[in-house]
């Protein structure tokens, strides 16, 4: 009896000990979340390593050069903007884990560019997002659920849904491959499921379809995608997947002789990613891809050359490439969000500047931007876009075509608009 | 019978008041540290007192965390249902598994259960129906409007952890001092004698088996819980291996010492972070520090005490007072 209470007086103390510190170590919650007299927190969820790191590993230290930049000129509004980048491995468990870290411990004012359509989707429902009023602005997914402002009142989007990129390239399947046999790969989850119903809604019937589970994609399985493509008889392949997937893709078709003409999803088209990865040049040469920035190799375009001297500077050691610089457009897009939140932003505010000014941001895309009150989409439309003998990317047919349409049941129609010049030296000046 | 009572609604008013005064980082730790208790108690339950040496705690964890997720998802059940169902599941899979594994004992159970680990979870990647790699949502819904606007989703999680932790607890306490744990801890210390003593310690293992994973199924419902989602990635070998840490530190046989353990598994990421941070070692070593710190502080446990700190304390009370 006396030894029995004994060890429990020294696990009690023990406990109490732990706990006390756990509580000891708690600060209650001041002002505005995440942000100082001088400085405004972000963070960003993203894979750093793991199967489907490459390429979108680059795109947190891209946003912080281009941050770094403009901290470096003056801030926003006298605040320097830091992110915290959290590596969630592209797994939503750990998503949720890290975002709950960047929310509840780092105490974020907003999230910019969280990454993956499954992470993003358990992350908001997991942490409540909408629920805490907490701003996630520019996610890197196109899912066109998330376009759901009454599920997502709280977050952006910034690309143009899968949907709508499925019905542009439908479209352009139509004006330039009709006849042919069709094949499709695309990745088994939300992300290849929208474009799939896009696809099927345009009248577009594949005669080979190959889905694949998010994080099996290796040169193993991707053997099987391509003997069930090259049996099948597929002349014109589309894929939807991430880069990490179109890599063993490519590669192995050319080891085996099958030559199909690819239409590679723009989220796993990048060129220097996928040459990185394996990919002959002679593989990519030809590949039609449908594409909303300019090529980031396209040194006359003003975003790209601005961008460009930015990454040179403050990123030094990294290839630019698209994620550097979709990377650079959210912090540039970001950064725009918080000046016209005002010299006090606080949540809500940044989340109404979003809906009344958002449409009206500068941003690399050709295509409109399609914020407001009621709608929380992005980007809305793609030019198609070829790869050359270089690796680089130049638009069909010699000049840019954009293509604008919804994620419904909208017609896609050719666009003529005309983006915002990039603000001057690159340093918004909006309110 | 009445003062344990007492006790355990004495320590769940202590919940309740320490889970309306720390902020909400520390509710939702305080969620996991009831999930990786009662995991733990399943170990504890199996090791401790029936001998039992199981690495594949993280697996019967995944087929509790998919049995609730499935049930809720498909059948619209209430939520208790879905743990209900949860700990069936694991406890029919564990009865299942504890009559191959009465056959084993030593090494030869410790690598059936590991092969288990490594391979249970990875088989929801091959079926649609399981989500494959981004899994199920497990979603309890918003707590009750009666609770007030600023009741938050997360202390919502802890609260029924909590609920749910201290009455496994109790159930556990109970087991382990009644006839059954007497058993068990004879068969523990010689078969050979408590099969002469008329124990059928074939069954009774069985049934130490079943229990231990309608525990862990239980906990792995807990888990899918407070992170809304079953998923491959959140059942790994690496929470296998983080269970069996535990409740090495906490004294394999200590029930009072899961709470410690629990404790330590949840503070393990915070270390991690104050260390990567220190050194500047950045978001990679974040991400792979916690696994380190767990297989560190395990091979030190083996070397120096290999009971683990809790019994040697035990021991070192027992002393004190003879």
């Amino acid at each position: 009896m006396i030894r029995k209470t004994g060890v429990k007086r020294t696990w009690l103390a023990a406990t109490v000990l732990a706990v006390g510190s756990l509580i000891a170590t708690s600060l209650p919650a001041h002002a505005e979340t995440g942000v100082t007299g001088s400085e405004i927190k972000l963070g960003i969820t993203l894979p750093l390593t793991g199967a489907a790191s490459p390429g979108y590993n680059k795109i947190g230290n891209a946003m912080n050069a281009y941050f770094k930049y403009v901290n470096d000129n003056g801030g926003v509004y006298g605040r320097k903007v830091t992110l915290i980048q959290k590596n969630d491995e592209y797994s939503p468990q750990l998503s949720i884990a890290k975002t709950n870290e960047l929310i509840l411990k780092d105490k974020v004012f907003a999230l910019v560019g969280p990454l993956g359509t499954a992470n993003f989707t358990s992350v908001h429902k997991s942490v409540g997002i909408a629920k805490r009023g907490v701003p996630s602005l520019f996610l890197n997914t196109g899912f066109s659920g998330f376009a759901n402002k009454k599920t997502y009142p709280t977050s952006f989007m910034i690309l143009p849904s899968y949907a709508m990129e499925a019905k542009i390239i439908s479209q352009f399947i139509k004006e330039n491959h009709a006849g042919k046999k069709l094949g499709i790969v695309y990745q088994n989850d939300e992300f290849g499921i929208d474009g799939m119903g896009a696809f099927k809604a345009a009248g577009i019937k594949f005669d080979v379809s190959v889905p694949y589970t998010s994080g099996t994609q290796s040169a193993a399985t991707a053997q099987t995608w391509v003997s069930q493509l090259a049996a099948g008889g597929a002349q014109v392949v589309v894929f939807f997947g991430v880069t990490s997937a179109t890599a063993p893709l490519l590669a192995v078709a050319a080891g085996a002789k099958y030559s199909p003409q690819w239409i590679l999803g723009s989220v796993g088209a990048d060129p220097l990613t996928l040459r990185a990865l394996g990919v002959p040049l002679a593989v990519l040469n030809g590949a039609q891809t449908p594409a909303g920035n300019p090529s980031p190799n396209d040194t006359s375009d003003e975003y790209v050359k601005q961008f460009q001297e930015i990454n040179t500077k403050y990123n030094a050691g990294t290839a630019f490439d698209d994620y550097v610089l979709q990377g650079m457009n959210i912090g540039l897009m970001t950064v725009q969000g918080l000046r016209a939140a005002g010299p006090n932003p606080t949540r809500k505010g940044l989340i109404k500047a979003m809906e009344t000014k958002g449409s009206t941001f500068a941003s690399v895309a050709y295509s409109p931007l399609g914020y407001s009150q009621t709608s929380n989409v992005g980007h809305t439309g793609y030019y198609m876009a070829v790869m050359d003998a270089n690796g680089d990317r130049k638009p069909f047919g010699g000049k840019v075509k954009l293509y604008t349409t919804d994620s419904g049941s909208g017609p896609v129609v050719v666009s003529t608009f005309k983006r915002p010049a990039m603000p001057a030296k690159g340093l918004p000046s909006n309110s | 019978m009445r003062k344990k009572i007492a006790f355990f609604i004495f320590l769940g008013w202590i919940l309740l008041l320490i889970g309306d005064r720390v902020d909400e980082l520390r509710v939702y730790q305080g969620a996991q540290i009831a999930m990786y208790t009662i995991a733990l108690a399943s170990i504890v339950l199996l090791t401790g007192y029936s001998g039992q040496v199981s690495l594949g705690n993280g697996a019967m964890m995944a087929v509790g965390g998919y049995s609730a997720a499935l049930t809720l998802n498909n059948l619209g059940s209430p939520v208790w249902v879905a743990f209900l169902m949860a700990i069936v599941a694991s406890a029919l899979f564990g009865a299942f598994l504890g009559t191959a594994a009465a056959r084993l004992s030593g090494p030869y159970l410790a690598g059936t259960t590991l092969a288990l680990a490594v391979g249970l979870p990875e088989i929801a990647n091959q079926f649609n129906f399981l989500g494959g790699v981004p899994g199920l949502l497990f979603d309890v819904g918003f707590p009750p409007e009666r609770l007030g606007e600023e009741f938050t989703q997360y202390k919502w999680f802890f609260w029924i952890a909590s609920f749910i932790a201290l009455l496994a607890l109790f159930i556990t306490s109970n087991i382990l001092q009644s006839r059954y744990g007497r058993t068990w801890r004879a068969i523990r210390s010689s078969p050979l004698a408590a099969e002469l003593s008329g124990i059928n310690s074939s069954r009774m293992k069985i049934l130490a088996f079943t229990i231990s994973s309608a525990l862990a199924g239980l906990a792995g419902a807990v888990m899918a819980m407070t992170i809304s989602l079953v998923a491959p990635g959140a059942y790994t070998l690496t929470l296998s291996f983080a269970l069996v840490t535990g409740a090495v530190l906490a004294g394999v046989s200590s029930l009072p010492g899961v709470v410690f353990g629990a404790l330590i598994l949840v503070a393990i990421p915070e270390v991690a972070d104050v260390v990567a941070t220190r050194f500047g070692g950045g978001e990679n070593l974040n991400n792979y520090l916690p696994t380190l710190i767990v297989s560190v502080l395990l091979i030190l446990s083996v070397i120096f005490t290999p009971n683990g700190p809790g019994e040697k304390l035990r021991r070192h009370h027992h002393k004190k007072k003879i």
